[in-house]
């Protein structure tokens, strides 16, 4: 629900011109300058019933006029005297004083049909200023009157709509009434439903000035809000119902001038439709790009002396009345010649709704060769809603000289810094597609659900573990000194070995047996915990017999240790003898990494 | 040495099959692309989406499916597409500015990414995974080197550390990126008008009617209904027949 804030603005026409030259005066002396002079004229109705008040406001902005301007006659129009003027000051952005003084004229409508405001020149301060004629239109009844049966209600909502048919694209200004019987003197909580529903677009409500309208044999204040509707889909579409509730005030006032009697009043409008026609096809532009509404054009083109690739800047501004925001550049089909890059776009609007204003379009575009000689034409199309035609306004071509430049640069584009919708690159379509196909895969499936990258990621752990078993076997081996010596005997042993072999293969006597002992001594001193070089065949005896080896052992022992004296003397041995010592070896060093010493 | 013929000729028999398929897939691509050029739209998205069925994906086809199926009016399809180009690349600006276009078009309820969204959404789900265990692989690359070279400790403590804690960043984030990747998060009305339902029956009142193109958070499915919601929080339950939806999409 939108909660809308109320007060009671009934017409007091009636009223002399309110004396506020003090402050007017005041205000003159205090300026000393001024902003740009400008004076308008405005109506807060353009369409009123036969008889009904309108009051036309003159606005001078940045002048003081000494008195209203001399009204002419106009025809239809009666005034009913009780001119009032306002005056407002106010510091402008640059510290500058704005001034801002008007006067509002009421007058009663005498006849029907379109009565012609004319504009009004005046000089004030020795400048010479005018306003624009404006239109009001008077109707002998009102078209969109609620039925007399609704007379019965105290409070009820009425949506007016201007038109029987509405197109796509066009937005119309709709008007929601809130109708008050005059018995009531004020209201409060006013909770007005936010209008929305399928296949059209509604914009906020706008309060404008009320009246008073009959309904049957009853005079009700109406309090009209206004709002843009534009249809988005071909179907008819449906407003409403809308339910809404208000806090009636009325009965004799109290001391305080406050009305004694209040009550919540819950109100409701009933569903209303109106059909929706497509935009024909039929003598579309081909550069028609959807937009419908009412539009002028001007176009800016500058410069027009460039090198090849030098940019070009193309303002377009489209004025006028309908969906500013959603206007789209046409592609322009016979720029073929130029490197366009995408338009930057920005709407001022001149009302409150956002229905009237223009939106301007900045396109930079270069020549890419210097055959080229003028900018071809530059067109946009419209579909106007009123007269149901279409409508293409072109700019003629541009001469322009190129001569032949160095390489392109890309232009900059002026962009605002900050991100907003109006000012970036309006994009007019979609992105062409692709040429290349680029890079394809065969499965859309993310890495986590794959079985092969998560075990890939094991790999980190498992090196991790690695390095730190190796890292503790390291300094395991580091504090220990006797399984260091172990591994070094085995290595030493496992080496050794392959070296005897060899020697035996090559009847290498000397070398064999000298390798062979040192072997023993290895692996003895390993045993013993003692140096190498201490181990004689004594040790056999003096501390290995003592330890409960196995005799058997011991006496393969003593036989090597015999084995290596004798080839001191009988060093000639044969290939088969050594390699059988080899083998005793083996089985000796075997049997003494296994037992306990 | 047998063995290496074999090898060999099964390579040749390989590559040669895969160089050919690859100019199949060339050949089937620039087809579409002509149909394409010549407007025949709904015959170019056929012909795309005949290449991704067979089992070829690329970012460059669903763009290009989208750009067809856009042309074509299918405009909740061509988001669709988009969708899945996105995912694969998103960053490419030519997606990111069809996709937003194609956006615009849709009246009605449709939801709307938030900021954070958005920015996780820079990243595909891949390039998020492979960020974060990339600093997995970091940090235990450098407490392997401190086991190697315990003389690097000190030095690498607090280069283990920020990797660290860079790592449970990223893998924060690969967490939070992971739901809006999840398949069959979003259902996509693919015809003009779907009449979103109170209950999962033909017969049951209209809650809201979303139109083409919008985007509907999925929250449940049963048999030819998906229950949705929109920004709005109204809820209901619409035909898998009337969005582009599947749990696996």
């Amino acid at each position: 629900m939108e909660r809308l804030s109320w007060k009671k603005q009934l017409e007091r026409r009636g009223g002399a011109l309110l004396a506020r030259g003090a402050v007017l005066l005041l205000g003159a002396l205090m300026l000393g300058r001024s902003f740009a002079a400008t004076f308008t004229t405005s109506l807060d109705r353009d369409t009123v019933i036969l008889g009904e008040n309108v009051t036309l406001t003159f606005k001078f902005e940045g002048v003081q006029p000494g008195g209203l301007p001399q009204l002419p006659a106009i025809p239809g129009l009666q005034p009913t005297g009780g001119t009032s003027s306002g005056f407002n000051s106010s510091s402008g952005p640059d510290g500058k004083m704005q001034v801002v003084q008007t006067f509002a004229v009421p007058f009663v409508t005498q006849r029907t049909g379109d009565i012609v405001i004319p504009g009004f020149n005046v000089e004030v301060g020795g400048q010479k200023l005018s306003s624009a004629p404006l239109t009001l239109k008077v109707l002998r009844e009102d078209p969109s009157a609620p039925p007399a049966d609704y007379a019965t209600n105290q409070v009820f909502l009425w949506l007016a709509l201007p038109k029987q048919e509405l197109f796509i694209g066009e937005v119309i200004v709709a008007e929601l009434r809130l109708y008050l019987r005059s018995e009531i003197g004020n209201i409060s909580d006013l909770q007005i439903p936010t209008i929305t529903g399928d296949g059209y677009n509604a914009g906020p409500l706008q309060q404008v000035p009320q009246f008073q309208r009959r309904v049957g044999n009853a005079t009700y204040n109406v309090v009209p809000f206004n709002f843009t509707l534009a249809a988005v889909k071909n179907n008819d579409l449906v407003i409403g119902p809308l339910n809404g509730t208000v806090v009636v005030h009325g009965g004799p006032r109290d001391f305080w001038g406050q009305y004694r009697q209040r009550a919540q009043v819950a109100f409701s409008s009933p569903p209303q439709s109106l059909p929706v026609l497509p935009v024909p096809s039929e003598n579309a532009p081909a550069n028609f790009t959807g937009a419908v509404g009412n539009y002028t054009m001007t176009v800016n083109i500058g410069p027009t002396n460039v090198a090849t690739g030098d940019p070009i800047t193309v303002r377009v501004q489209i004025s006028g009345r309908g969906a500013l925001n959603g206007l789209m550049l046409p592609e322009q089909t016979a720029w073929g010649d130029f490197k366009s890059y995408p338009p930057t776009a920005k709407v001022e609007t001149t009302d409150a709704l956002g229905l009237q204003g223009a939106k301007m379009f900045e396109q930079v575009i270069s020549p890419e060769n210097a055959d080229v000689q003028e900018l071809p034409a530059f067109s946009f199309s419209f579909f106007n809603p009123e007269t149901k035609t279409f409508r293409t306004l072109t700019h003629p071509p541009t001469k322009l000289t190129v001569r032949p430049g160095g390489v392109a640069v890309a232009p900059t584009i002026a962009a605002s810094s900050k991100p907003n919708s109006e000012a970036a690159p309006q994009q007019i379509d979609i992105v062409p597609i692709k040429q290349r196909l680029g890079a394809v895969t065969r499965t859309t499936a993310p890495f986590l659900t794959q079985p092969v990258f998560l075990a890939a990621q094991s790999v980190p752990v498992l090196a991790f573990l690695a390095a730190f078993v190796w890292r503790k076997r390291t300094a395991a081996l580091a504090n220990n000194p006797r399984l260091r010596r172990q591994r070094q005997v085995e290595q030493t042993i496992r080496v050794g070995l392959e070296t005897l072999r060899a020697h035996a293969a090559q009847n290498q006597s000397d070398e064999f047996f000298a390798g062979l002992m040192r072997l023993l001594q290895e692996r003895l001193g390993e045993r013993l915990d003692c140096p190498a070089s201490a181990i004689t065949e004594a040790v056999i005896e003096e501390r290995l017999r003592p330890r409960g080896l196995p005799d058997s052992m011991l006496d393969e022992l003593q036989d090597l240790f015999q084995a290596c004296n004798q080839a001191r003397y009988a060093p000639v041995r044969s290939v088969q003898e050594l390699g059988a010592v080899v083998a005793k070896l083996e089985n000796a060093l075997r049997k003494l990494a296994e037992v306990r010493v | 040495m047998k063995s290496l013929r074999i090898m060999l000729l099964l390579t040749l028999i390989f590559g040669g099959y895969r160089s050919f398929a690859a100019s199949e897939v060339e050949t089937q691509f620039e087809l579409a692309n002509k149909l394409y050029a010549q407007n025949k739209f709904s015959e170019a998205a056929g012909a795309y989406e005949q290449i991704i069925t067979n089992g070829t994906i690329s970012s460059v086809l669903y763009f290009n499916l989208g750009n067809s199926q856009f042309k074509a009016g299918q405009l909740g399809q061509a988001i669709a597409a988009y969708r899945q180009a996105e995912r694969l690349t998103p960053r490419d600006p030519d997606v990111r500015a069809n996709l937003r276009f194609a956006l615009n078009r849709v009246q009605g309820p449709t939801i709307k990414s938030t900021a954070s969204q958005r920015w996780f959404g820079t990243l595909s789900l891949n390039e998020w995974t492979v960020l974060g265990f990339a600093g997995i692989w970091l940090t235990l690359g450098l407490l392997v080197a401190r086991q190697i070279k315990p003389a690097l400790a000190t030095a690498l403590k607090t280069w283990t550390w920020l990797s660290a804690g860079g790592t449970a960043v990223l893998f924060i984030c690969l967490a939070l990126a992971l739901p809006q990747n999840t398949p069959g998060r979003i259902a996509i009305v693919t015809v003009t008008d779907a009449t979103v339902r109170n209950s999962p029956l033909d017969e049951a009142p209209g809650a809201f009617t979303a139109h083409d193109g919008a985007e509907l958070r999925v929250l449940d499915h049963k048999d030819e209904w998906v229950q949705v919601t929109d920004d709005a929080q109204r809820f209901g339950w619409v035909k898998r027949s009337s969005v582009n939806w599947s749990p696996r999409s």
